[in-house]
């Protein structure tokens, strides 16, 4: 009789990877499902603004997922310092923007490694398909994401498994190799009809990447931010709450070393009085208007720039003044009244 | 559908409260995980959030990992859901296909 094995599955809630953890709970192998928050989840920060602009309000997908599986999950938060600076630079580069899959890849693994030994599991497994993404998906870097991540043999892809050389628990028996697939590209035909098959009932759509990272306009102020700090001669660094605010509202450039951040909705302009504390917070003191933030230490025309900006985005933009509160990061109140911006095209030339 | 559940009964006395007020989703169900760690069997966790999104989280939470969902409710301006500790119980591991 085969002996109870355990593994690891690192689960999105996305049809593949439920699909991968589904098969290898059907060889009878208990199953504990991980997910990573890393802070640059698009569904994520969608939630915490209300939901979609449709109205409707995306549910934690890995969380469905493992409940639908029921098995166990737990979340490893790894949004902090090593996974930070880990960003800033990849050894294996970037993508097409600010993602560098390779590298965020190998990073998640050495922590499913460490979950790996510490449960007494056996091996790890994800939804990976061979030939699915350009860069992390190559047979080549998955191979190097294996080795990198010290998982050699451990680490098994269930959806594309017989087109890749045999794992450790498929030579030793604990897997069937041939109960597992093979799978490649970028179809999903053949992982909907599995879905079916297995009674999957529920699984979310592709929504084109669930993370910032791979969003052009979110890397633009993802390098911007950092070119930033670098021109304030600070250190090229990011923090938890710069992943935030790079998540929230609209961000204008006022100078190589100051920033404008200005709300959009009500969630967003909650989500900036939270991170008022460090930074100058300017809003309209009579009109109704957006919260805003700015980053640096702006000349007292940047700051006039600032204000004009804000008002342009309140009640008051068809007014000939609006009168707005300058609150110091120290707490040094002053009040300006500006005339709104009503050059868009400079507008749109300051916007990040 | 998973959504916010009513208590139906009178709540038991919470062991531990967890205040994840201004935390963002899923970090309340992170440290709620953290902290049902260090309970007993049987005893209870009241977790408060302002994160609408533990109405959600949860109920699915706690169907994977096989702790009593109690309820979640919303009150006044945050949210509140109790949770009892089920102790480690075999994996429920599928019957092996033929």
């Amino acid at each position: 009789m085969k002996r109870p094995g355990k593994a690891i599955g690192m689960i999105s809630g996305g049809l593949d990877s439920t699909l991968a953890a589904a098969m290898i709970r059907g060889q009878g192998i208990e199953v504990k499902a991980i997910t990573f928050y890393t802070g640059f989840c698009i569904t994520e920060t969608q939630r915490r603004k209300g939901g979609r602009q449709d109205g409707t309000v995306p549910q934690n997908e890995a969380l469905r997922a493992a409940a639908d599986l029921e098995v166990d999950i737990e979340y490893v938060d790894i949004s902090g310092g090593a996974y930070l600076d880990m960003l800033l630079a990849p050894k294996y580069g970037y993508g097409a923007n600010a993602n560098p899959c390779v590298d965020c890849r190998i990073f998640m693994m050495r922590k499913a490694k460490e979950i790996m030994e510490a449960e007494g599991a056996d091996f790890i497994f994800t939804g990976e398909v061979l030939g699915q993404r350009p860069k992390s998906q190559r047979r080549d870097t998955l191979w190097v994401i294996e080795r990198e991540a010290g998982l050699k043999g451990r680490l098994v892809r269930p959806l594309s498994a017989k087109l890749l050389t045999p794992s450790i628990p498929e030579q030793e028996g604990l897997l069937d190799r041939s109960r597992l697939g093979d799978i490649s590209g970028r179809g999903r035909t053949r992982q909907i009809a599995m879905a079916r098959e297995m009674g999957l009932l529920e699984w979310p759509q592709p929504a084109g990447g669930c993370c910032f990272l791979t969003d052009e306009s979110f890397s633009k102020k993802f390098f911007h931010i950092l070119g930033q700090r670098e021109a304030a001669g600070l250190a090229r660094r990011l923090e938890q709450h710069d992943v935030v605010l790079l998540t929230v509202g609209r961000h204008f450039r006022l100078s190589a070393t100051s920033k404008l951040i200005v709300g959009r909705t009500e969630v967003e302009n909650g989500v900036l009085e939270t991170y008022a504390e460090g930074r100058a917070r300017l809003v309209a003191t009579i009109v109704a208007g957006p919260v805003a933030l700015v980053e640096g230490q702006p000349t007292w025309e940047e700051r006039q720039l600032a204000a004009r900006i804000v008002a342009r985005y309140g009640k008051g933009k068809d007014q000939p003044s609006v009168e707005l509160e300058w609150r110091d990061a120290d707490g040094a109140v002053e009040t300006f009244s500006v005339a709104p911006e009503v050059d868009e095209a400079r507008i749109e030339q300051l916007r990040i | 559908m998973w959504g916010p559940m009513r208590p139906t009964a009178a709540l038991p006395e919470p062991a531990l409260t967890l205040d994840t007020s201004g935390l963002l989703c899923p970090i309340p169900i992170v440290k709620t995980a953290a902290a049902v760690k260090g309970l007993a069997e049987g005893e209870v966790v009241l977790v408060i959030a302002t994160d609408p999104g533990i109405a959600t989280d949860m109920p699915m939470w706690c169907k994977a990992t096989r702790h009593e969902h109690l309820a979640t409710f919303q009150e006044g301006g945050a949210w509140r859901s109790y949770v009892r500790k089920r102790g480690r119980v075999a994996a429920r591991r599928p019957p092996e296909a033929a």
